[in-house]
């Protein structure tokens, strides 16, 4: 294509394509347009997709946001992109890329399988006709032993975002003409205790945040204050939507608006945004909470009027913080030791946050909500809010990333478009006809597994719980009982897995590391681009390509600064021998004789077609312009500011605007938790401090404690989405990605304070091992300041690289050592941040002596572990 | 006349696109005669230099960036015995590499760090080529500046931008180099603390906080907030003393405080008048 508009001139031989590059993954939501530059066959660069490319900015209506003073917001004629998506030609050519079918060394199918070994064994190459023979021969033998229910998809999350060769979840379609299967049905892990908690209180349907709608100009024009808590927008949006969130963060300091950043460590926003920062912590904001009502109970400083006519049951909470339920009056006296903030400073921001409209701000990949108990301070916040007036101007709960998510302008703070390209459209179960082939949240088969809840099904079946976990469900479903396994549904004896994410995203990894290794799962098929984590206890593993290889449709509908349709030819061919999951997922049928009832007789670009005159855009432009040009920008909707912000509504008319709980109010107490679970203490009709209990015991107030006095805070990862981008060797030269050890071998960065550090005689650079009962990893040490004393900070999301399965691990994959166990006892979500561990250093010399195998694995030197590190025999 | 580069310290998020998309741009593609590739890693054409400052809770980070100045007087220019370094029309200065022998002259040279290195492979000497090779295609931005997310990197015409550039300043101006990179908002020293009454429990507000510079005795004022924060910014490289000050209080005064780096003087005790 030659360039059109700008300046331009010449492309010296160059092809130019445009992909959207989000990393969601899932639910064909996209965003991060880019136009890829191609020469001979090769990726020769990355941008940002330049809206004004192809059409005049009159075209698409570009939107303009007023703040206070006459200050303007105006998206920027480009994609805003982070690094994430920039660097990105380094996980397509990485040599981590899986370029064949491998297979377990001692895994025969029809002999010793070896199951035990997994994780330790070696792999070897096999080609895709050996590979689909074992595959249709196991589902086969498995279906006649079991039935069908013995087979467990685990479409997942993250990673690439495709729809025609969707990552995720291909293979329930063809496992539905087989006759059922048991669906991983992926607990709300960006949302969990709003999702478990918050929207007890305010009804907030899917994932229990608040109402987004025109948001971003209230805050600017009347907002005098947001306390970021438990949130970092600068890093978690770049994988979601780039960086808008950041240009807005500079905004709102720009337009006066004090920045407080609630959080244990100095975090990338906090870094650069904050006005001031007040560590806490982890997993204690519930106490300060408490404390900050006492203030404005005491003190007489919060809305009374707004409680008696937008609220219930504040008499609850009232009687609980002045300490006549328990006893115990929560002060900021009581709050200090608990949460690490000295009382004068909680009275301090009590009367600031009274004294000046106040919001709240959260970006999802902080830790505040993924700790043990999260429905607690995720409830108790809303009752704050609450408390000082949610929905009058300036008030409000608000987030810079997921604009419009799932579609949806409820969530969208900034101007909407006209319409939001949607390939799940068509794909509803009125429409069951889709472009987009991955996992949706409808047609559940009968049987189904919460991904947390998936070591304990293999290990201690039958299970009970409540909820499918699904982010999609309403409040109601979490009163739902489910068990495993359902009467006539086999318990689960094979995975069929796509690009996972589990032992170093999810929780208790090397509990799920023991349920592999043992003689439940008799198959573990996984396919993925690359050869990382969970894919090491495979018995096959199949090549992936990545949408570079692959032609696609795309919808941007994530990205906050105008939604696009993106039209994605191939680039490049496929490396080796990798096919796209959905191809997979075919090869698959066609063995079987079900090919085309599982494509139904579509071809890929009879599906493109499909998803184009699906996706709302087709009235917009033809189909043959908004291929030959590559993408199509969706216009603004010129009545977008028409709408009340946020709560507005519901704030001036509560009975005409009532909140989506049974009594139309902020439900403090809850009636339905109150009628569902009268004996819960670890999820209460209304918020309580639960520092530890039955489920966890993870507070510097338990014994364990004195073993591991040190608490993590394990937030998203800077340097990647999840488990993806860890083979990127440009950022694995940043030190606060990973820090090389003396035997050459780059590990995952730990912060630790130094006093912290000088108490254990760590130094700068050296390397740790942090630990608890439960296993541990080695990291390497960044001694700082922007961690408070008594807590580290590790990324989760680092790559596995064992020393000893399910005990030590190389990579610093965090999460192979946080609490299994859930949320609370009814609330089904994880809890992976906000945990007791140690950390002290180790002796590399001594750890290569008595792990040789371990130490002596290949590594690449700036990309560390990859397929040549857990080939059979070495290098091939 | 020419292109200039606008680096806005205080518009810097730390993001790292500026170095990573340069690196998409030079790892593994050849623009000779401009510039050949540079190695996977090792290699920082524009580098991001982290600057933590202070200490808990009274910390911020700022993001100094590394990158050849394109000067005007450029030393790496005198020195080359290859003569293969030369300046465009448009102020890039570039090191041809097929012209260059690899006597590294440059690099000893070069005042400035982690601009120019060494490509051991190649034998060569790398560096920023301000994207030439992309400026000539007609390109108005460089990667680094198109990626930019904030307008912390701003490049273009020196005219377009002399309004900014009257308000920046340069790296060494005293070695006369004339570089076409300017920077705004390079952080200098700060000197933070708080005030709390321990008797009530309460942060001070409206306290008096002098600062004076101990050999100028320049005095700076400012009242501490909600919290009993105050903060001075913009200091430079000395030695000061604090008076802390509230109708009321017993005074207070803090001596001998050097900002060799940034500080935080903790949280400072402020008692009645009996």
């Amino acid at each position: 294509m030659v360039e059109t508009k700008s300046q331009e001139k010449k492309t010296m031989g160059e092809k130019t394509f445009t992909k959207a590059l989000g990393f969601i993954g899932a639910q064909a939501m996209d965003s991060n347009p880019i136009n890829v530059d191609v020469k001979d066959g090769k990726i020769v660069r990355l941008r940002p997709l330049h809206y004004d490319w192809k059409y005049q900015p009159e075209q698409f209506n570009p939107w303009k946001v007023e703040g206070r003073g006459g200050s303007t917001f105006e998206p920027k004629m480009q994609a805003v992109l982070g690094p994430l998506t920039l660097a990105y030609k380094k996980r397509v050519y990485s040599p981590n890329r899986i370029l064949y079918p491998l297979k377990r060394v001692d895994f025969d199918p029809k002999g010793n399988r070896n199951l035990q070994n997994r994780g330790k064994s070696g792999y070897v190459r096999i080609s895709w006709d050996e590979a689909l023979d074992i595959i249709t021969s196991e589902i086969k033998r498995i279906i006649k032993k079991y039935g069908p229910y013995a087979i467990l998809e685990q479409g997942d999350g993250h990673g690439e975002t495709k729809t025609v060769h969707a990552a995720h979840g291909c293979q329930r379609k063809l496992l539905r003409l087989l006759g059922g299967y048991t669906e991983q049905t992926r607990n709300p892990d960006s949302w969990e205790g709003w999702y478990w908690g918050a929207k007890h209180v305010w009804g907030m349907e899917p994932v229990g945040q608040g109402k987004q709608t025109n948001i971003i100009p209230d805050v600017a024009q009347n907002c005098e204050m947001i306390l970021y808590w438990g949130c970092d927008s600068e890093t978690t949006s770049w994988g979601w939507a780039g960086q808008t969130a950041s240009r807005l963060m500079y905004w709102f300091s720009e337009l006066g608006i004090k920045s407080i950043f609630i959080c244990p460590d100095l975090n990338y926003s906090a870094a650069v945004h904050a006005d001031k920062w007040i560590p806490i912590l982890p997993n204690t904001d519930a106490a300060l909470q408490f404390a900050i009502a006492y203030v404005w109970i005491t003190e007489e400083i919060y809305d009374k009027k707004y409680i008696e006519t937008h609220t219930i049951g504040f008499e609850k909470i009232r009687d609980y913080v002045l300490g006549k339920e328990d006893g115990i009056p929560k002060t900021p006296k009581w709050a200090e030791p608990l949460t690490g903030v000295p009382a004068r400073i909680i009275k301090a921001l009590a009367r600031d946050w009274a004294s000046k409209p106040t919001s709240i701000c959260h970006g999802n990949g902080g830790g505040m909500i993924r700790g043990g108990y999260s429905t607690e301070p995720a409830r108790m916040e809303i009752v704050l809010l609450g408390m000082q007036g949610l929905g009058k101007p300036g008030i409000s709960q608000l987030k810079l990333i997921e604009w419009c998510l799932f579609g949806d302008f409820t969530y969208m703070g900034l101007p909407k478009s006209l319409v939001v390209p949607d390939l799940l459209l068509a794909g509803r179960p009125e429409e069951p006809e889709a472009a987009h082939h991955g996992f949706t949240f409808w047609d559940l088969p009968k049987q189904i597994l919460p991904k947390d809840l998936i070591a304990d099904a293999i290990l201690n079946p039958p299970l009970e719980w409540y909820g499918t976990t699904l982010l999609a469900e309403p409040r109601e479903n979490q009163f739902k009982k489910y068990t495993y396994p359902v009467p006539g549904c086999s318990k689960i004896h094979m995975i069929w897995t796509d690009s996972p994410c589990w032992i170093t995203c999810w929780n208790g990894g090397n509990r799920l590391i023991e349920a592999l290794q043992g003689p439940e799962i008799e198959f573990f098929l996984a396919q993925q681009p690359w050869l990382e984590n969970d894919c090491l206890f495979a018995d096959l593993v199949l090549p992936v390509s990545t949408k570079f290889e692959e032609k696609d449709i795309a919808a941007d509908g994530v990205g906050g600064q105008f939604n696009t349709l993106i039209y994605e030819q191939k680039c490049i061919e496929p490396l080796g021998e990798s096919k796209s999951d959905w191809e997979i997922v075919c090869m698959v049928a066609e063995r079987l004789g079900l090919l085309k009832e599982y494509t139904g007789g579509k071809s890929e670009d009879d599906c493109i077609k499909f998803g184009f005159e699906h996706s709302n855009v087709a009235p917009f432009i033809s189909f043959e312009e908004w291929k030959e040009k590559g993408y199509y920008v969706i216009p603004t909707d010129p009545d977008w500011a028409k709408e009340k912000p946020g709560y507005r509504d519901f704030y001036e008319d509560p009975e005409k605007h009532p909140l989506k709980t049974p009594t139309g109010k902020l439900e403090f107490y809850s009636e339905t938790l109150a009628k569902h679970f009268p004996d819960d203490q670890e999820r209460p009709p209304y918020p309580k401090w639960i520092p530890y209990g039955e489920s966890h015991q993870e507070s510097l107030l338990c014994e364990r404690s004195k073993k591991y006095p040190l608490l993590v805070v394990s937030n998203h990862p800077r340097w990647g989405v999840h488990a993806n981008h860890q083979d990127v060797t440009w950022f694995r030269e940043i030190k606060t990605c990973k820090i090389r050890g003396a035997d050459g071998y780059q590990y995952n960065t730990v912060w630790i304070h130094p006093t912290d550090a000088a108490e254990r005689g760590i130094k700068d650079g050296d390397i740790v091992k942090v630990f608890n009962e439960r296993g541990g990893v080695l990291c390497g040490a960044m001694v700082t300041e922007r961690i408070m004393p008594g807590v580290i900070s590790t990324d989760h999301g680092s790559k596995y690289d064992p020393i000893v399965p399910g005990e030590l691990d190389r990579g610093g994959a965090i999460n192979t050592i946080v609490p299994h166990k859930l949320t609370s006892k009814n609330s089904a979500g994880m809890a992976t941040c906000g945990f007791l561990a140690e950390v002290e250093r180790v002796n590399l010399d001594e750890l290569r002596s008595k792990y040789p195998e371990a130490f002596s694995r290949p590594f690449h030197p700036f990309a560390g572990t990859g397929v040549e590190s857990f080939l059979y025999g070495g290098k091939e | 006349m020419g292109k200039v580069m606008v680096i806005d310290v205080a518009k810097c998020n730390g993001c790292y696109n500026c170095q990573i998309v340069c690196k998409d741009e030079h790892v593994g593609n050849d623009w000779t005669p401009i510039a050949k590739p540079q190695p996977d890693t090792g290699q920082f054409w524009t580098k991001v230099e982290e600057i933590i400052r202070g200490s808990v809770p009274k910390v911020k980070m700022a993001y100094m960036h590394s990158i050849c100045q394109h000067c005007d007087d450029a030393p790496c220019i005198k020195a080359c015995s290859a003569k293969a370094i030369y300046k465009r029309d448009d102020g890039m200065v570039i090191i041809d590499p097929t012209k260059c022998q690899g006597h590294r002259n440059c690099i000893d040279a070069c005042p400035y760090p982690n601009v120019i290195y060494f490509n051991w492979d190649l034998n060569i000497a790398q560096k920023c080529s301000g994207c030439a090779h992309l400026l000539d295609r007609g390109w108005k931005d460089t990667r680094c500046s198109e990626a930019c997310p904030t307008g912390a990197y701003t490049f273009g015409e020196e005219e377009d931008l002399k309004e900014l550039i009257a308000k920046a300043e340069v790296l060494r101006p005293e070695l006369k180099t004339n570089p076409r990179v300017f920077y705004l908002n390079i952080p200098k020293r700060f000197v933070a603390g708080a005030v709390y009454d321990p008797e009530a429990d309460e942060c001070l507000a409206e306290v008096t906080i002098t600062l004076t510079d101990s050999k100028s005795g320049k005095k700076l004022t400012a009242k501490t907030d909600i919290y009993g924060d105050f903060w001075f910014e913009g200091l430079g490289v000395g030695s000061y003393s604090v008076g802390i000050e509230k109708s009321g209080y017993l005074s207070q005064k803090k001596e001998g405080i050097s900002t060799e780096k940034d500080i935080n003087i903790g949280d400072i005790p402020l008692y009645k008048k009996v």
